[in-house]
């Protein structure tokens, strides 16, 4: 009893000396609190995933008026914006002024009258595959579409003609989008871009605090005094888990009010998540910082975690659609488990019932990642 | 040989040999770039594949498995599950194990045979708006086929031509890899990371121990001092580059169609931009763990997300354009890809190329001022 006693006090101890050591900078404290929040904020606006607007060439060869409605029906979605007229479709893509560019052969208003297929051409400026795709899907639903409506209308005239009237079916495809109906990405990027800023802050700055005793030496002279290892550990890393707690719920409250992340689940599966989400985070961070010997090797340690970690939790693109054998390495990620957890509750009101198996996974980890980590601190520093 | 470039030499060597006797970090420094070529090069891609769907067919007639045969014969779409009703389809989505879920209405088949209006309804989760929006497009383009399809059996066989008939050519990028796109790209980035944290904390790091104003006390002029600590950095970023550039050549064949030099006249006037970031940094703030956070905020995320990296600048907000026209990860994104992908010359190029200038000669400019400032 009195040893646990003992081991209490000696944790609050750390734990103030921490605290004290890490707010006595004031810049340090603006970096961990405010920070966060100002990037959440500008990225918030930054990350738009929707590509619209892209500049597009017309060159049309045929001037006449079927070929000037072809041209504007292409451009009236908004997808492809009309940029400048040119009879050099290719010297413009070139001098990348444009990264799309409609040609309409000669003949063309000629050729659809008649009945002939008549040939429009699309040059999309590739560099960027999302935004060639774009382009060319627009284009190409465009073309169909208007290419149907006439086929139909020619069928129903020689059918009338031959006195067999014809109808001729329609078929479509009725979206109906549940969860972000205006199809807006700050709201699905905004829990990810949260679980990547509470990761940047926590990992490294664990990481670069125990190597920073290190390097400076004072480690040698917390171990002479009756502190545990244990207990060092917990006094260094339990201030990183209250102030990424607070920052969580900054980021929550920025999201929510500014950029209008709907909050549709239980408020406790956000704060369980984040707190296994932190063992995992501070974990990594004390594991790191056992394998550098000073503040430059912390650094570039957290980040060879870090980067990895980031792209392959599917914050930015679906993991269903990388390659099967980069899949199954994603599972060993904790921001993934995170950023799903996240996204399930906030956007669609899942509950801890829907998300057994990525809680499971988020606490394997946390555990498996503090458990490794207080070995290997007590080994380099008991 | 004068003496400045005898004593810059010596720094230098100094600064060389404090780097390479870090064996950790040279590791760190060089392998780094191999591992985000790898990941970038296979788990960023931005097609759209295997939307996993579930299925709800309240008709189940020929025309309605024709059409989701079609569905599911695409990369986009993945069939995964069959269900009772689409009351079903909203507890998969908040499990996740569904994105979309196709509902074929009674009477389909019968619709279209009567030249009726068929419709199938397609509810999707449409939090991941990007992906809701290319599986959007591609489900009405499997319907458009479909109906082409029916309307050529109508007209009496293949003797329908389709009045337009689209032709796709893509310049640049052919097949339209997303490798293509992100390899250049992540040049910049690495460069902006590790050329910033490294040389802001080496710089702070002798800021902390003291031994700056040693340095100061030799004859050495301040910024021969400064150039000195920089100069082996500048080496470093070069030989990343060429690490990158060979790596994404080799396993993603990405191309260099454009001059091999002036790709790496444009990196050394980016060196200098974010080699100065992290002296800046280191000068103002002299603490390594400070500057490492700081660092880490001003480099790397808006190297990542304000450079035109994965997100074109045009399509941000105004302000943030503005913003982003003092991050020089964008004006050195735009001359990689201008001269790897388009074979862009300098003639093209001058914009940016100037944009890295004139940031560099900025922030060298600051620097300077604020170095004589805190020595005083």
């Amino acid at each position: 009893m009195a040893r646990g006693a003992m081991m209490g006090a000696a944790l609050l101890a750390v734990m103030r000396k921490e605290l004290r050591q890490t707010f006595r900078d004031r810049r340090m404290a603006a970096m961990l609190v405010l920070a966060p929040v100002l990037q959440l904020t500008l990225l918030g606006y930054a990350v738009d995933l929707d590509v619209d607007r892209i500049p597009t060439a017309v060159c049309d060869l045929d001037r006449t008026p079927r070929s000037r409605a072809l041209v504007q029906g292409l451009l009236a979605d908004g997808t492809l914006r009309f940029e400048l007229e040119t009879l050099d479709p290719d010297r413009a893509l070139a001098d990348g002024l444009v990264h799309a560019a409609i040609v309409l052969p000669r003949g063309l208003g000629r050729d659809m009258q008649a009945g002939r297929s008549a040939r429009v051409q699309i040059l999309v400026d590739g560099t960027d595959s999302v935004r060639a795709q774009v382009a060319v899907d627009a284009a190409m639903s465009y073309l169909l579409q208007r290419g149907l409506e006439l086929a139909a209308a020619r069928l129903q005239d020689a059918a009338a003609l031959r006195g067999a009237p014809l109808a001729i079916p329609s078929l479509e495809v009725e979206p109906r989008i549940l969860y972000n109906p205006r199809m807006e990405s700050p709201i699905y990027m905004i829990p990810g871009v949260a679980a990547l800023v509470l990761l940047v802050i926590t990992t490294v700055v664990t990481a670069m605090g125990i190597a920073r005793e290190k390097e400076v030496g004072t480690i040698e002279q917390l171990m002479v005094t009756p502190i545990r290892p244990l207990a060092l550990m917990l006094g260094k890393i339990l201030p990183f888990a209250l102030i990424g707690l607070v920052v969580a719920g900054l980021v929550l409250s920025v999201g929510t009010n500014l950029f209008g992340v709907p909050v549709r689940g239980p408020l406790t599966v956000v704060f369980a998540g984040t707190v296994l989400y932190l063992m995992s985070t501070l974990g990594t961070g004390v594991f790191i910082s056992t394998m550098a010997a000073n503040q430059q090797q912390a650094i570039l340690g957290s980040f060879f975690f870090l980067l990895p970690a980031i792209l392959l939790s599917g914050f930015m693109n679906p993991i269903e659609s990388m390659p099967p054998w980069v899949q199954p390495i994603t599972l060993l990620n904790p921001v993934r488990y995170y950023v799903e957890i996240l996204r399930a509750c906030l956007l669609k009101g899942a509950g801890f019932a829907d998300l057994g198996f990525q809680f499971a996974a988020l606490a394997g980890f946390g555990v498996g990642i503090l458990g490794l980590a207080s070995v290997r601190f007590r080994k380099r520093i008991g | 040989m004068p003496p400045f470039l005898t004593r810059l030499i010596a720094l230098s060597h100094k600064e060389v040999i404090h780097v390479i006797r870090d064996r950790q970090v040279v590791y760190l420094a060089l392998g780094m770039p191999l591992t985000m070529v790898l990941l970038f090069g296979f788990a960023v891609t931005f097609d759209v594949q295997d939307v996993n769907l579930g299925v709800v067919d309240h008709d189940s007639s020929p025309a309605s498995r024709r059409f989701l045969a079609a569905m599911a014969a695409s990369d986009t779409f993945t069939i995964r599950r069959r269900l009772d009703s689409a009351a079903e389809a909203e507890q998969l989505f908040r499990r996740g194990e569904i994105k979309g879920a196709l509902i074929i209405p009674p009477g389909f088949e019968r619709q279209l045979a009567r030249g009726g209006r068929a419709r199938i309804q397609l509810l999707m989760d449409g939090a991941d708006g990007t992906t809701t929006r290319i599986a959007l497009g591609y489900a009405r383009g499997v319907s458009q086929q479909q109906l082409i399809e029916l309307i050529r059996q109508q007209g009496g066989g293949a003797s329908v031509a389709l009045p337009l008939e689209p032709r796709v050519r893509t310049w640049f990028n052919p097949r339209m890899r997303s490798a293509l796109f992100v390899v250049p790209g992540l040049v910049a980035l690495i460069l902006a990371m590790l050329s910033v944290l490294l040389s802001a904390l080496t710089v702070a790091r002798e800021w902390e121990r003291g031994s700056m104003e040693q340095l100061f006390t030799t004859p050495v002029g301040r910024s021969s001092v400064v150039l000195g600590k920089l100069l082996p950095y500048v080496g470093l970023g070069l030989v990343q580059t060429l690490l990158v550039l060979t790596a994404g050549a080799w396993l993603f064949d990405v191309p260099l169609e454009g001059s091999f030099w002036l790709l790496m006249g444009a990196t050394v006037l980016f060196l200098v931009c974010v080699l100065g970031q992290g002296l800046l940094i280191s000068t103002i703030t002299r603490s390594q763990q400070v500057a490492t956070q700081a660092g880490a905020i001003s480099s790397m995320l808006p190297s990542l997300l304000l450079s035109g990296f994965l997100f074109p600048v045009e399509n941000m907000p105004t302000f943030l354009q503005w913003v982003s026209a003092v991050v020089p990860a964008r004006y050195f994104i735009s001359c990689l890809r201008g001269i790897m992908l388009q074979g862009r010359g300098a003639a093209q190029l001058w914009p940016d190329l100037l944009g890295l200038a004139v940031l560099g000669v900025a922030v060298i400019g600051i620097c300077t001022a604020k170095f004589r400032r805190s020595l005083d």
